[in-house]
């Protein structure tokens, strides 16, 4: 585990906060999505599929804090489309740190450099540039539709880490991907001195052009045994050891859609980040009106069988961490003695 | 796998095409502007993001391409049109390995015929 222990007490006292609460729903990180806009077209990506007036289109700053108090989380997610697109992208990290709360700016980091020389953003425990990487130079590109965006990223990550700035890398994993490189990978990212790296199987978006790419579960625990089993130490991830056995089949866990909620252009999105069956005009409403009975593999949808993303499982993990005697001790002896 | 037919152009009828209902979920799963036609006659434009049924008033809600708002009730509807272009159509993951394939016999061929 590589979460600095500020984050980790930050998480730790708001989880505690809500049970003592009796909060049975409560979410833990938010996804807001300012914009839609990308300057990639990834083949396993839903996201950016919309009339060229849409992704012109962006929240406000104020939009976007408005939501971050809203819902109350400790920690804010920024992905999109391509966060760095966003104009006021600087302004809006600003303010969510001053609000002490931990910022993951989710970056295919072709612009990173860029804006690091502008000098946008300053170095901060409060925030990380998490780096979409999926695999080594041949796979990212692969995955991202152009050559070259793996070397640029490496570059960025090199930049960033130069000049103090906590790094991150998340990598979405897809039907074919090769274990041992997936480990070399892991290799040359820590060689590269990343603070810690985040991996999740990839979800079927239903308008993402690649479909036949996606992992379904039992496939899905073979490539993380394959990846995980006998992991090096020197290997970090960036989430909850509990979420990384789950993938490898050693946990069993139902999602919780509402731990990782989504806010952008249409408002907050039902009833989770990857499926998108309406919106809701406020948290409250997300919360009070989803019916939630319908979503996660016991209700029977469809659309949730396969389902293994971190967005659905690594809240249920963080949960049952601070939730059971049994979760803690689990997700102590894997944090301190590597071993998942 | 091949792509699914786009609903692009589609003009359907109410009841012979299918219900209300129905047309309007094939609008919020499209991915390009669609054009409703009120029962006023009259006529909007624009990406249909939401839709909600289970309230008393069920009612869509669409942008319009100058980025405003506009919430209508399917009681006003009269029908929908996908007149835009459907923007998840034809990107497909085969066709940019199509593409790449393409490119590598291409730069083969421009390899092999240059003088040594």
């Amino acid at each position: 585990m590589s979460v600095p222990l500020s984050q980790m007490w930050a998480v730790a006292s708001y989880v505690i906060g809500q049970k003592l609460r009796g909060r049975k729903r409560y979410p833990l990180v938010l996804m807001l999505e300012p914009l839609f806009r990308c300057n990639l077209a990834c083949a396993g990506c839903g996201k950016i599929q919309y009339p060229a007036h849409v992704l012109k289109r962006h929240l406000t700053v104020e939009q976007c804090l408005a939501a971050v108090e809203e819902c109350g989380v400790p920690m804010v997610s920024i992905p999109g489309g391509e966060p760095l697109m966003y104009p006021e992208i600087g302004r809006l990290v600003r303010e969510l740190v001053a609000r002490k709360k931990y910022v993951y700016l989710c970056t295919n980091a072709i612009l990173l450099k860029q804006k690091l020389e502008e000098g946008l953003f300053q170095p901060s425990r409060y925030l990380s540039f998490s780096v979409h990487m999926d695999g080594l130079r041949e796979e990212h590109d692969e995955a991202v539709c152009r050559e070259g965006v793996y070397d640029d990223a490496v570059e960025a990550i090199r930049e960033a880490l130069r000049r103090g700035f906590r790094v991150t890398t998340n990598s979405t994993l897809f039907d074919g991907t090769d274990p041992h490189r997936m480990r070399k990978f892991f290799d040359t990212m820590m060689d590269l001195g990343v603070e810690g790296m985040m991996i999740s199987p990839g979800y079927s978006y239903a308008k993402a052009p690649d479909q036949e790419h996606f992992l379904r579960r039992r496939r899905a625990h073979e490539l993380f045994q394959a990846m995980l089993g006998n992991a090096k130490r020197r290997w970090k991830f960036n989430q909850s050891p509990l979420f990384l056995q789950f993938l490898m089949g050693k946990q069993d866990f139902e999602c919780t859609p509402w731990g990782m909620p989504a806010y952008n252009l249409f408002g907050w999105q039902r009833p989770c980040y990857l499926l998108q069956e309406g919106y809701a005009s406020s948290f409250r409403e997300l919360m009070e009106t989803t019916p939630w009975e319908e979503y996660g593999r016991k209700s029977g949808n469809p659309k949730c069988q396969d389902c293994m993303v971190h967005c659905g499982y690594e809240a249920t993990a963080v949960d049952h961490t601070f939730g059971s005697l049994r979760g803690l001790r689990d997700a102590a002896v894997a944090t301190l003695t590597g071993r998942l | 796998m091949p792509e699914a037919a786009s609903l692009e152009g589609w003009a359907p009828a109410v009841g012979r095409d299918g219900s209300l209902e129905e047309i309007i979920e094939h609008a919020f799963d499209y991915r390009g502007d669609v054009t409703v036609e009120r029962r006023d006659g009259s006529r909007l434009t624009g990406y249909l993001y939401n839709r909600d049924r289970r309230v008393p008033e069920p009612f869509i809600q669409m942008f319009d391409p100058t980025g405003a708002s506009h919430t209508i009730r399917y009681a006003d509807i009269a029908a929908i049109a996908f007149t835009g272009k459907d923007t998840a159509a034809g990107k497909s993951y085969e066709a940019w390995k199509e593409r790449r394939a393409a490119q590598a016999r291409s730069e083969a061929g421009a390899e092999s015929s240059s003088p040594r």
